[in-house]
């Protein structure tokens, strides 16, 4: 936890005792009958005197500010806020923002995948009255979040970009293929090359000759095992085999192209969520109630940046102070 | 008349004034002269000067020549009378009960007493101040303005330094042609010391010596404050320590000293008086004066 550096401030009277004069010899007062007395040793006592109170101060202040640095303070200075995730419906928004009663509220843009998130990590610095409302695409998260206030999520889906997936077709059954890949819904579009590009992420070898070694693509995918020489050493996953080699990756089977539908969802399925992702899943709206979680050790770092110039001017300071005195 | 207490002297500096309060309950001389008041046969008229007694101011003169004369006896008294002032560092030693006191002062007006009561009985009187390892000499006269300038003297004596040593002390004090009563007041804290020598070898060549010891009362008692360290105002740089731990050590030391310098001084019949310095002049003055008669 930063906050524990707060617990290194008594380092500050090191400095206060540096710089108070050490010992002192007491004064003696004459006494003419002395002579009667024992002899002792000159008694020597403490004393506080100061000397150079400025360098005292900066010195001081130096060391606070590192111990700030280090401790990582965050003030509480947000309000009321709603975060709106990029790409939401102004309308929506406008709406959901009445409805929660938050008119005055600042608004904060954040990339959606981010959202929850960056909440939790810069939760200190919301006052303890403000009130968080969470708007746009927000993609489910794997866990519940926590935090420490109450925040509002109303999530609205907005429909996923288009995504295009260049494939190149060398078959006899070219016609088979190009109707699997029709089959393909959601987002991901397949558009079939007539010859590959640089683009390409896909080449189907579906020919019984070797390929040409220079052609590249992310995937292969073949049906006869022969005509890649890595397949030899291969792993197999169920019908199918899988292997890396200098074209890009290789995927061969052969029962493909698919005969039945079930089969081909299979391959499609497959080749989308290793390739482009699985789709995002918008989160339910829903309220967060405040839970007793701890503050995220990750705090915000909001003065870091103003701290560590204050120490590099501090430090110059004591320095040219300190070089001058010596003179 | 109320006696003049110790704490009184320490408010003022004006030692006439002091004397005039000391010495009005205090009638008699310090010797018994041979001829009583200020001589009987006349010898000449003198110009008056301030200080002069009234009564010795020619009235019938004054009503002729419209002037003041005094009328100056023959001869007044044949003994001088030595003031001795011990002013090292030592004797600025300050009384620990009275403010403002220390040892100096008041052996400044004992002796002050003493050399305005020669004046009065028409003795010549001196004073030897013994500081900062020199002998400062007043050589002795009679008059009204002897005692201005002894007064002065002991106005501005600061106690400072060492005693002089044996040499200086030998050739300071010459006074050896006349019978001479010796006053000395000192603190008697060094023992055996050129002092001590000197008063035992005048009283060798029968000078009435008559010492007188101050002390403080905190001194006689070890009453000092535990909290300072000390120093030893003529010696080196040592610190002591104070408490009541070390007063019966104290003590016992300071008991040994003095009855050392009491048996060296009776030995060679010389008498002393210890006075603390918060006693009342008037009282430590008649006693220190009934010494000598008492011999």
């Amino acid at each position: 936890m930063n906050s524990l550096w707060w617990f290194a401030l008594p380092v500050l009277l090191l400095p206060i005792l540096w710089h108070r004069k050490k010992r002192v010899q007491a004064q003696a007062e004459p006494l003419a009958s002395a002579r009667f007395l024992p002899r002792t040793e000159p008694r020597q006592m403490r004393v506080w005197r100061w000397s150079d109170m400025l360098l005292l101060l900066l010195r001081c202040l130096l060391l606070a500010c590192a111990i700030a640095w280090l401790a990582d303070p965050v003030f509480p200075w947000r309000g009321d806020t709603v975060v709106v995730a990029g790409g939401t419906d102004a309308q929506w928004t406008e709406r959901e923002i009445k409805a929660a009663g938050l008119g005055e509220a600042d608004r904060l843009p954040l990339k959606a995948s981010e959202a929850l998130a960056w909440i939790g990590a810069h939760e200190r610095e919301f006052k303890p009255e403000a009130r968080l409302l969470v708007l746009g695409d927000i993609p489910m998260p794997a866990t519940l979040p926590q935090f420490r206030r109450p925040v509002l999520l109303r999530t609205l889906a907005t429909p996923a970009p288009r995504v295009d997936a260049h494939v190149a077709i060398f078959s006899t059954r070219a016609p088979q293929w190009r109707r699997l890949f029709a089959a393909l819904g959601g987002p991901l579009r397949v558009v079939v090359d007539e010859r590959p590009n640089p683009k390409t992420e896909l080449i189907v070898w579906d020919l019984p000759d070797a390929p040409p070694a220079t052609l590249r693509a992310p995937l292969w995918w073949t049906t006869d095992t022969a005509a890649f020489t890595e397949l030899a050493q291969s792993k197999a996953l169920g019908t199918m085999r899988y292997a890396d080699g200098p074209r890009g990756r290789v995927w061969a089977s052969t029962a493909w192209p698919p005969r039945d539908a079930a089969a081909a969802r299979a391959l499609l399925d497959t080749w989308r969520e290793l390739h482009y992702g699985p789709l995002p899943y918008t989160a339910p709206s829903q309220a967060f109630a405040a839970t007793h979680a701890a503050a995220r050790s990750q705090a915000s770092g909001a003065l870091r940046e103003f701290l560590m110039w204050a120490l590099a001017a501090l430090f110059a300071i004591e320095r040219i102070l300190t070089h001058a005195r010596r003179r | 008349m109320a006696q003049v207490s110790s704490a009184l002297l320490a408010h003022t500096t004006n030692l006439e004034l002091v004397i005039r309060h000391v010495l009005a309950g205090l009638g008699q001389g310090v010797h018994a002269g041979r001829e009583r008041g200020s001589g009987v046969e006349f010898s000449e008229y003198r110009a008056y000067a301030p200080g002069d007694e009234w009564r010795r101011v020619d009235w019938k003169l004054l009503a002729r020549a419209d002037r003041y004369y005094v009328r100056e006896a023959e001869r007044d008294s044949h003994v001088a009378v030595w003031l001795l002032l011990d002013a090292s560092a030592s004797m600025a030693e300050p009384s620990r009960s009275v403010p403002g006191l220390d040892k100096l002062a008041y052996a400044r007006t004992l002796l002050a007493c003493i050399g305005a009561i020669a004046q009065r009985q028409g003795d010549a009187f001196g004073l030897a101040v013994l500081a900062n390892g020199r002998v400062q000499l007043v050589p002795a006269a009679r008059g009204p303005r002897q005692l201005q300038r002894v007064l002065a003297k002991l106005q501005s004596v600061q106690a400072a330094g060492a005693l002089p040593d044996a040499d200086v002390l030998r050739s300071g004090l010459r006074f050896t042609q006349s019978p001479s009563l010796i006053f000395a007041a000192t603190d008697f804290l060094d023992w055996p010391s050129p002092l001590s020598e000197a008063l035992i070898r005048l009283r060798h060549m029968r000078h009435d010596v008559r010492a007188a010891c101050l002390q403080t009362e905190a001194e006689c008692t070890g009453g000092f404050d535990a909290g300072p360290a000390y120093r030893d105002p003529e010696r080196d740089a040592a610190v002591f320590r104070f408490g009541a731990d070390l007063r019966a050590g104290y003590l016992r030391n300071r008991e040994q000293h003095f009855d050392t310098v009491t048996a060296h001084l009776r030995a060679h019949d010389v008498p002393l008086v210890h006075v603390q310095i918060e006693q009342a002049p008037g009282e430590v003055l008649r006693n220190w004066l009934r010494q000598g008669g008492r011999r």
